[in-house]
């Protein structure tokens, strides 16, 4: 099941699994050896843009929570959990890296691995060991990157200069060196020994104890935090120092003189928790006041509050804080529209937008979902044929479509329903009929009845999809992929979408007895499914 | 037990107007600084509020939106912390610096009283938005608040050639200097009830932004309830 992959390959997410919500387990060790495991979130040119966006220990989670840092568990020295569709669109390339804390080079370390597992099942794994690495300090074991759809790459490539030097690569900017002086054993990790002439963009006194009002150096370079005066942030945190110390990136050290930049008067915050970079970031954008105590997320969130994997929606979720901010580009700079070169481009996680230009192909739309269009944009009735078909059948379940035709964008969304592009490549996947959005004509489709006693209307109409082409889903509320296993079963209200290599059976469970019940159950009627490993399901939280 | 609730404590105010999650508004009101909300918003609050439904001056400037059973914002003056929501929509919080904004009526949700406002008919979209098509032109320097059901989108106008267009449900807001037309995409063939459901869209050209949100869903929650 699980897919071995070597140093440089590739492959589509989708490919591997349909879910979106991975985990991501990395297992590295060598005998001695402390290692930092991080993921920077990258933008389109690969440079680290937005800090909120490298999690590592002192930033366990991106704003949205999109990424999010486990700890070790499960034999994984560290892990991770991404959840794809949520990462924001200025987000193309997540790469995970792991670097030595303390002296040693990569050449030490023992057999380990960065996998991937989703719905609880391992679905690839790049494994690697020293005989790959001389003596680098730091090495990039994985990406995923989007290139249309989001994909995975084995990359496995060392760095001499360990974590600084990942950071320059991806233009981020060390603050300011750790102070020596201040955690003696400690600050050195980073590499400072082997590379004492640290990198000049790094701009960093080398040692001293600089005052921290330095690292607003780089306005606009990614890393730096805005002007806000980034360090209060991350006052040296003693009580762990062998693990905590390195990547004190962006927020350097504020000497114990206590240089406190004078708009934070944040003395009393949480040191550890907050990470660097969360609330400086904030504040520019959203006009934050800085050095709001105990509030780097906004929502007052307690830092340690603990994570709830299966309910990412409500509070932590993308929703920028548009709270201020001078002006009305600003508050609504969060919203803006993202356009990629994608035929195929979510703008959020409720709105796609589909350039019709690429591609040529009309799209097929269900009627009434386009919010909004740029250019010379036709729309009109899909015809009889297939769309009859559905419609003719009296059980109202009705699908009617549109044709999107010409030149320019079309704005497609639904009701606020999460919407899911599905680039299908020669593989088939069934839909259920309600839940299809639009999907490229390209596509070969075809109705699929399933009948059976005691489904509403009598049948359950899917969709069934095959060529190469893209397919948009809308679910309500967040989604979950299943593998299909001997025992997989799923309301035929709630099921969304399967591979189309599984095979469907209804099973009722008849209890004579329950009708001696007034509230029995109500879960009667279930669909089963079948298939070989590698067959998945998508179940919404919501039963039409 | 508190531990686990004490995560959606309020944070501590920073500016006039905040998001607490991304469907609640809290306001931070002091005596002066008036408030118009919609009625019927308010969820909670802090400290002496007090609320005036349908105020003379509300009478004055929206006496076009007035029909019969009064405007649908109320006057909310004092000192304390006001929490808003609409039904969950989105909340998006605009810092108004010298701008001026056009929102669609029922998705106002407060804004500073000493902005400039007034309340418009979209021309032309009357005869076929059901109810008409309302919004309200601010303009100032202050704080807005608007709804959203779902993440909205706001897209540039006048980037391309063409004439950006929008299914009216779907709009929330627009920049005032943008020209505005309805645009019927009717066609023979829609007449014998085979429309491709997208038949009425406003058409917006010249240089500004057009918010829309991912839902069709127009309604007005809040004037619904009575």
């Amino acid at each position: 099941m699980a897919r071995e992959f070597q140093r440089g390959h590739k492959a589509k997410i989708s490919d591997l699994t349909a879910g979106t919500d991975l985990y991501v387990g990395v297992q590295i060790s060598a005998p001695g050896l402390t290692f930092d495991i991080s993921c920077f979130g990258l933008d389109a040119n690969e440079q680290l843009s937005d800090d909120r966006y490298f999690i590592f220990f002192n930033q366990p989670k991106s704003p949205e929570e999109s990424l999010q840092l486990l700890g070790a568990q499960a034999g994984d020295t560290e892990s991770f959990r991404v959840t794809l569709d949520r990462i924001p669109p200025q987000i193309q390339r997540l790469s995970f890296t792991a670097t030595i804390d303390g002296n040693g080079q990569m050449s030490q370390i023992g057999p380990g691995y960065i996998r991937i597992v989703a719905g609880g099942e391992e679905v690839c794994r790049y494994s690697f060991d020293g005989s790959e690495f001389t003596t680098e300090r730091a090495v990039m074991l994985g990406d995923f990157y989007l290139k249309d759809v989001w994909r995975f790459a084995a990359i496995g490539q060392g760095f001499d200069g360990g974590l600084e030097a990942l950071l320059k690569n991806f233009g981020g900017e060390v603050a300011e060196e750790q102070p020596q002086a201040q955690q003696p054993q400690a600050a050195p990790s980073f590499g400072a020994p082997a590379t004492p002439a640290a990198p000049p963009a790094f701009g960093a006194p080398a040692g001293g104890p600089a005052p921290a009002p330095a690292p607003a150096p780089a306005p606009a370079p990614n890393f730096g935090a805005p002007a806000a005066p980034a360090p209060q942030q991350t006052p040296p945190q003693p009580q762990q120092p062998s693990v905590h110390t390195a990547p004190t990136v962006v927020a350097p050290m504020t000497p114990p003189a206590g240089t406190v930049p004078p708009p934070a008067p944040a003395p009393g915050q949480h040191a550890p928790q907050p990470g660097f970079g969360q609330q400086p970031p904030q504040q520019p954008q959203f006009g934050q006041v800085p050095g709001q105590p105990g509030a780097p997320q906004g929502f007052g969130q307690p830092p340690g509050m603990p994570q709830q994997p299966g309910a990412p929606a409500g509070y932590g979720m993308p929703q920028p804080q548009p709270a201020a901010g001078p002006g009305l580009q600003a508050a609504l700079q969060p919203y803006k529209e993202t356009a990629t070169g994608a035929r195929w481009t979510p703008q959020n996680q409720q709105m796609m937008r589909v350039d019709l230009n690429m591609g040529g192909t009309p799209v097929l739309a269900r009627q009434g979902s386009m919010v909004m269009y740029q250019g010379k944009v036709d729309f009109s009735y899909k015809s009889a044929g297939f769309a009859g078909r559905i419609i003719g059948n009296a059980t109202g379940q009705e699908m009617q479509l549109m044709r999107c035709t010409g030149r320019g964008q079309v704005f497609l969304a639904e009701n606020g329903a999460h919407l899911h592009s599905i680039e299908l490549q020669g593989d088939g996947i069934c839909v259920s009929a309600e839940n299809v959005l639009a999907f490229d004509e390209s596509l070969q489709h075809e109705v699929r009845r399933i009948e059976g006693h005691g489904i509403p209307g009598g049948a359950l109409f899917t969709m069934q999809f095959q060529g190469t082409g893209t397919v948009v889903v809308k679910t309500h509320g967040i989604p979950v992929v299943l593998p299909v296993t001997p025992t997989t079963y799923a309301d035929s209200n709630a099921i969304v979408a399967w591979s189309s290599a599984a095979q469907v059976i209804i099973s009722s469970q008849v209890r004579l007895r329950r009708n001696s019940f007034p509230g029995h159950s109500g879960e009667t009627v279930n669909l089963q499914f079948r298939g070989a490993p590698g067959n998945f399901i998508v179940v919404q939280p919501y039963e039409v | 037990m508190m531990q686990q609730l004490a995560g959606y404590a309020p944070t501590p105010m920073q500016a006039r107007m905040e998001n607490h999650g991304r469907t609640m508004l809290k306001v931070a009101m002091a005596s002066g600084q008036d408030l118009y909300a919609r009625t019927g918003s308010m969820v909670s609050y802090e400290g002496f509020i007090q609320y005036e439904p349908n105020p003379p001056a509300v009478r004055q400037i929206a006496s076009q939106w007035v029909t019969g059973e009064g405007a649908p914002i109320m006057k909310c003056s004092g000192d304390g912390l006001l929490y808003l929501a609409d039904y969950g929509a989105d909340v998006v919080v605009i810092n108004l610096n010298n701008d001026s904004i056009s929102v669609n009526g029922t998705n106002v949700l407060a804004f500073d009283a000493h902005l400039q406002w007034g309340v418009e008919k979209v021309k032309g979209m009357a005869k076929f938005a059901g109810q008409g098509l309302w919004n309200v032109e601010i303009a100032g320097t202050g704080w807005v608040a608007i709804t959203s059901r779902g993440t909205p989108l706001v897209v540039d106008c006048g980037r391309g050639e063409d004439e950006t267009y929008v299914d009216p449900d779907a709009l929330l807001a627009w920049s005032p200097n943008l020209k505005v037309k309805g645009k019927r995409s009717f066609k023979a063939s829609s007449l014998v009830g085979r429309g491709s459901g997208e038949a009425y869209q406003m058409a917006f050209s010249g240089q500004g932004i057009v918010v829309v949100q991912p839902s069709e869903d127009s309604s007005d929650r809040l004037r619904v309830r009575g």
